[in-house]
């Protein structure tokens, strides 16, 4: 019955909110009133640290996005209109998010617990591609590379470049086709992985509504896999996402919502993107009461998350949303670095231990070469990270920035310019029949294992 | 360093410190000591807003400096050189391009093509931007009737990809995909998709997307 208020309640928000150009929300409601918050606040730190441990500083990014998100709200490009909360909606909102949640069934369960910063206890992983195109006859094996990992606590998928030899076109009745073709090649893959109750991260072939809610019906996705709904940079959200919230909601369906700032984007550099995002995960609750949240902050011009400047506002954010609520938030890598290189092995070590000691909940990864490198994805870089997340459960913020800071030396200079140190695609590093890394990329991965005991006393 | 040289690096100053009734008032009292419109707009204004440019694309400055200097300069054109330009009758400041600008079919995504739009803008471009979720048809219809030089595209999902090739379609089914240069960008779309899609250019970044414009209309 919560729910279901809740939800026409938001919907109300979309049809009743002051009609509002979407230019003036940019300029009026996310630029200047970001540029403000950071003064009024004080949102600032070291510019040579890549994590903070300043809790007032995280309390202060915490307030200041509490007041965007209060004066701002979001805009529906649906209706083009500002759907706003009151003071006492948002506090309950707050007060009543999930701050655990058991995914998948059977003997597959994984358990999300919301933490604090430096808090020691255990941090879930999920594993995946994250929605980087692959070839159809390659969805199993590359899926099954991440679904046989102990490690990765559930998955998430990767999208196809096409289904049944035809292109998959948004909004179209292919995107349907694709998406029931996600459900037979996902449920091969957990089945093949002696893993049938794993919890699946979908569906990665729907731009819009109609692929997630056709397929995630009877004989489809099950209401215990991790569905998706999203905030449109920045703050922004359509009839696309509340239809899929509303199906979620009457199917009682597990929600994952993220929300991609542009660092470099209106909010600015990143004092504004930790404002942005702390307004943007409170916001997500308030629209679509999900379970876990993420803050997926994209670089204006690498679209990564792991650019060294990045780092410190993602963690500041991080901190003042885990001590002041009881979200269960996230850290998602999404690397400028791809498969078979050392780099994307840093950048996302660099995020889990930002992300981990800053008290997510789970961490996310990895979407290699940020994502559009076809087939560049390999469940070897996902165990790495889950490795790195759990060694870092013991580790504090402190203990933590000398390492963050040596990582991001290792792979700045590849941001800097020149070739993208894209890697190479799956069937180039995997065996495909016996879904193993070759010799090459084990050996990558190996001698970066013993760099991070060596160099930072973590053992993987 | 000449007087007028001198006057670009205050302009400069100005722009990034967003002070608009300053930038009028330097541009005024320029204009009123004897320099053209068109000669203040070409010595101070255009090489201030590629510096501008330029410093975006390294993240040395964000976009909410780039969005307020590109007011203070419509301020500045508004309020000085375009009455000035009429007052004296001399040649107006001409357009580097029309571009037309569109995310496609499927995608609400806007944040990318926006920082395009508005980097072509300071750089003397003329762009209509049609927002996002456009149809192949409607990209088509409006470049004919704006008589645009350039269609630019952008998308960040995989799924829209199809809607670009529809674009090309159309125009080659219109038989008129000579009369325009077609470009592309956006997390989606790559160097060899553009390539396979037979279009003029393809850009990384908002930066790029200028240099391709300028080196099409060049």
């Amino acid at each position: 019955m919560r729910t279901r208020g809740r939800l026409h309640s938001v919907l109300d928000k979309a049809e009743t909110g002051p009609i509002v150009e979407e230019r003036e929300f940019d300029i009026e409601y996310i630029q200047k009133p970001i540029q403000a918050l950071v003064k009024k606040y004080d949102v600032k730190w070291d510019k040579d640290l890549f994590l903070t441990d300043d809790d007032d500083l995280a309390d202060r990014v915490y307030q200041a996005g509490y007041e965007l998100a209060l004066n701002t709200g979001v805009y529906c490009t649906s209706t083009k209109r500002r759907m706003v909360w009151t003071k006492a909606e948002l506090d309950e909102v707050i007060a009543t998010s999930p701050s655990s949640v058991i995914m998948g069934e059977g003997d597959d369960l994984a358990h999300i617990q919301a933490r604090r910063p430096d808090e020691d206890s255990r941090v879930a992983v999920c594993g995946g591609a994250y929605g980087i195109p692959v070839p159809e006859n390659l969805f199993v094996p590359v899926m099954l590379s991440y679904a046989q990992e102990p490690l990765l606590d559930f998955i998430d998928n990767c999208s196809l470049v096409s289904t049944y030899g035809r292109p998959i076109r948004a909004g179209s009745p292919w995107e349907s086709v694709a998406c029931w073709q996600e459900v037979d090649l996902s449920f091969a893959v957990v089945n093949r992985a002696g893993r049938p109750g794993l919890a699946i991260g979908c569906a990665e072939n729907s731009p819009t509504h109609i692929g997630e809610i056709s397929s995630n019906s009877i004989g489809g996705f099950r209401p215990s896999d991790w569905h998706h709904a999203a905030l449109v940079s920045e703050l922004k959200t359509n009839y696309d996402q509340l239809i899929k919230v509303a199906h979620f909601a009457r199917t009682g369906s597990h929600i994952h919502t993220f929300a991609n700032n542009i660092y470099g984007g209106y909010p600015g550099g990143a004092d504004g993107m930790a404002v942005a995002l702390v307004a943007s995960l409170i916001l997500l609750q308030a629209t679509y009461f999900g379970c876990t949240v993420n803050p997926g902050p994209t670089h204006a011009n690498l679209s990564c998350d792991t650019y060294p400047a990045m780092l410190p506002g993602i963690g500041v954010a991080l901190q003042g949303l885990n001590r002041n609520t009881n979200l269960m938030t996230t850290a998602f890598a999404r690397t400028w670095g791809g498969p078979g290189t050392k780099n994307i092995l840093y950048e996302a070590g660099a995020l889990a231990l930002v992300g981990v000691t800053s008290g997510i909940a789970l961490m996310e990864g990895v979407q290699s070469a940020v994502g559009v490198q076809t087939a560049h994805c390999t469940g070897l870089e996902a165990r790495f990270t889950a490795q790195v997340t759990h060694a870092a459960e013991k580790l504090t913020r402190k203990e933590a920035v000398p390492i963050v800071k040596a990582l991001t030396e290792k792979y700045q200079d590849a941001m800097a310019g020149g070739d993208k140190p894209i890697g190479k695609p799956f069937d180039q590093l995997y065996d495909v029949d016996k879904v193993v890394p070759l010799p090459e990329w084990q050996g990558i991965y190996d001698e970066v294992c013993q760099e991070f005991e060596t160099e930072f006393g973590l053992k993987l | 360093m000449s007087n007028l040289e001198k006057i670009q690096k205050d302009f400069l100053d100005i722009l990034l410190a967003g002070d608009t009734d300053k930038a009028v008032a330097l541009a005024k009292e320029t204009l009123d000591s004897g320099t053209a419109p068109t000669e203040f707009f070409e010595a101070c204004i255009a090489p201030s807003l590629a510096e501008i440019g330029k410093r975006f694309e390294t993240l040395d400055i964000f976009l909410p400096e780039m969005v307020t200097a590109a007011e203070v300069v419509q301020q500045v054109n508004d309020d000085v050189i375009t009455p000035a330009v009429e007052s004296s009758q001399s040649e107006g400041i001409t357009s580097a391009g029309k571009v037309i600008m569109a995310t496609v079919q499927g995608d609400l995504h806007d944040i990318g093509k926006n920082m395009v739009v508005l980097m072509l803008k300071v750089n003397g471009f003329e762009v209509i931007d049609l927002g996002t979720n456009v149809s192949p048809s409607e990209i088509v219809e409006r470049a004919e009737s704006e008589s645009a030089n350039i269609i630019g595209m952008s998308s960040l999902l995989t799924t829209c990809l199809p809607y670009m090739k529809d674009v090309f379609d159309y125009l080659e089914g219109k038989n008129t995909r000579d009369q325009y240069k077609v470009i592309m960008g956006g997390a989606a779309t790559t160097p060899e998709f553009s390539e396979e899609m037979g279009a003029n250019g393809y850009g990384h970044s908002a930066a790029e997307a200028v240099a391709l414009c300028q080196k099409i209309m060049a």
